[in-house]
């Protein structure tokens, strides 16, 4: 369960382009970011403003003494809208929320799956990793090389994209696949589009630990308004994505929003 | 401190400032962002005789300056709100009132006896006017004859302050607050959720899982506010405005169109501490305008009734 979390008037520093339609953008946010853990989300709103209305769910990207950064892909209003916002602008950030990874033990091996804006998770995983002493090995998917985000980071990071621009030429499930078939990691992570998880809820959920970071349409990202229900595998009712949740042990949970 | 105090039934709140239902679960979970005993009241999310799971994914959808939920009334059930929340509640000095809904006539009546008997729950209100679930509200709230009855009957077995959530989705809100006075209510909220849809127009899918959902937020305040003074026009027992409420003026402007109280809702999804802005805007306000008591705002609308005929038509 989520410990205590802030609202709090966030500062843009800067914000960078880092592949086709993708943006990182660092924030000073104080208060939040000495205190998130990795695969936990802040919801961002805008200061002064209605419309739009509802705060957006980011998976915190990384943290940085005081600084915090989020990685997306500008699609929506409120993406673009972030996308555009100039260093010194503010941003209202609510966070820590919800419930991240698993701890990570010294000397594990944890492969970890992402996809779209799913590879925000990579830059902190991989910082927490070093502290933990565990090893991490990336499978990181996309349709072409030019949604790639070329990231800086002391962990293995496998590519795969549909149309075969760079790395594996395929899905990155397919690439996992194949790798599973040389060794098996301790634990495997899943975060990006609802059909990867799916897919690797299916294929791999039941045969080794996995973890999935779940994406759904959420309103406050508190629990307030229990619009995010995820359903419990085996039983009639729901966890809540962002109390429970994001991140979910694969055989805790059903996909009922299919892809 | 400027006198904010308003009345519902023999209920004094100590400002006009409540918790729209289904907005912050029991209430306790506000506290991690203000402190909840600067609200006039708490109101509960909707609670079932037995505890509800809700409705299928997705329950939520963002429309221009509004959202449309079908959340289904998830809830723990009214025997654990007594046992676990209320404790909760008492020690965070909150003013409670409970809402609640079912899908039998009877079942209100022994929610009402479950919840009288607590004597932290201060007043009630019953919810008859959840658009999401196919018996349970707005069945019975869209029909003069059923709202007259359930209010009856909960009458006689509550007697603390009875407040009536009336839905929005009808021709003439001002009979079904009218037939809540009629039967004894204190007080009437108005008011729920409008009917409301969105499509996804790539997957050719409702946005929301029960296809229409329940719209709130700004979009809906112009709405509710002519709702308020149409009530306020057919009844004389308190109003409590429910609609897109964000900002200490939106308070005002309810209270100037009839409301006795309001309750906030949408916003605490995205600003969980505007409680303590808008109580803090309304202060000085009152002060700005050497305002007394904050009562004496209530249906203070100055217009000209005889070159506005129209406006009288309802009466």
């Amino acid at each position: 369960m989520a410990g205590k979390s802030i609202l709090e008037t966030a500062v843009i520093v800067n914000t960078r382009v880092v592949a086709e339609r993708t943006y990182i953008s660092t924030i000073r946010s104080p208060q939040i970011a000495p205190i998130v853990e990795a695969g936990q989300f802040v919801m961002a709103s805008f200061q002064n403003t209605l419309d739009p209305l509802l705060p957006r769910a980011f998976s915190v990207c990384d943290v940085m003494d005081d600084t915090l950064s989020l990685l997306y892909v500008a699609v929506g209003r409120g993406t673009k809208k972030i996308s555009g916002l100039l260093p010194g602008e503010k941003l209202i950030l609510n966070g820590p929320l919800g419930t991240g990874f698993p701890r990570m033990e010294r000397g594990q091996n944890i492969w970890i799956a992402v996809g779209g804006s799913g590879a925000a998770i990579v830059p902190i995983l991989s910082r927490s990793a070093v502290r933990a002493g565990s090893r991490l090995r990336f499978f990181y998917g996309a349709r072409s090389k030019s949604q790639l985000v070329p990231f800086e980071i002391s962990s293995d990071i496998a590519y795969s994209t549909d149309d075969g621009t760079a790395g594996f030429h395929g899905n990155v499930v397919g690439n996992l696949k194949q790798e599973l078939k040389q060794a098996e990691p301790d634990m495997l992570f899943g975060c990006g589009p609802t059909p990867m998880l799916v897919s690797m809820q299916k294929e791999f959920g039941d045969k080794i630990p996995t973890y999935l970071s779940v994406e759904t349409p959420m309103a406050c990202g508190m629990g307030f308004c229990q619009g995010c229900p995820v359903k419990k595998r085996g039983d009639a009712s729901y966890y809540l994505a962002c109390k429970d949740g994001p991140v979910f042990r694969s055989t805790d949970i059903e996909f009922e929003v299919k892809p | 401190m400027p006198d904010m105090k308003v009345r519902i039934g023999d209920l004094e709140l100590k400002n006009p400032l409540m918790t729209a239902s289904g907005t912050c679960g029991y209430g306790d979970e506000l506290t991690g962002y203000f402190d909840i005993s600067i609200l006039g009241a708490v109101v509960s999310k909707s609670l079932t005789l037995k505890p509800k799971v809700g409705n299928e994914p997705p329950r939520v959808a963002e429309v221009a300056c509004g959202m449309l939920n079908s959340i289904g009334l998830a809830n723990i059930g009214v025997r654990r709100f007594v046992d676990e929340k209320i404790p909760v509640l008492d020690g965070l000095g909150a003013l409670v009132i409970a809402n609640i809904a079912a899908k039998r006539i009877e079942d209100y009546v022994s929610l009402a006896e479950i919840l009288a008997a607590s004597k932290s729950v201060r007043g009630l209100e019953l919810n008859l006017s959840c658009p999401n679930v196919k018996e349970g509200g707005i069945e019975f709230g869209t029909d003069l004859k059923t709202l007259s009855n359930i209010v009856k009957l909960v009458r006689k077995v509550f007697k603390k302050t009875l407040i009536v959530k009336l839905t929005p989705n009808v021709t003439h809100i001002e009979e079904f607050a009218a037939a809540a006075e009629a039967e004894g209510a204190d007080g009437v909220t108005v008011a729920n959720t409008y009917v409301g849809m969105a499509i996804d127009i790539y997957t050719m899918m409702p946005k929301i899982h029960t296809v229409t959902g329940g719209l709130s937020g700004p979009a809906v305040k112009p709405l509710t506010m002519a709702k308020v003074f149409q009530v306020s026009k057919a009844v004389s027992i308190p109003i409590i405005a429910s609609g897109g409420i964000f900002t200490w003026q939106d308070v005002v402007e309810y209270m100037v169109a009839g409301a006795t109280a309001v309750e906030i809702g949408t916003a605490l999804f995205i600003q969980p501490d505007a409680p303590g802005r808008i109580l803090k805007g309304i202060e000085e306000y009152m002060g700005d305008r050497k305002i007394e008591r904050l009562s004496g705002l209530i249906g203070g609308l100055r217009f000209d009734r005889d070159k506005v005929p129209h406006i009288n038509r309802n009466r």
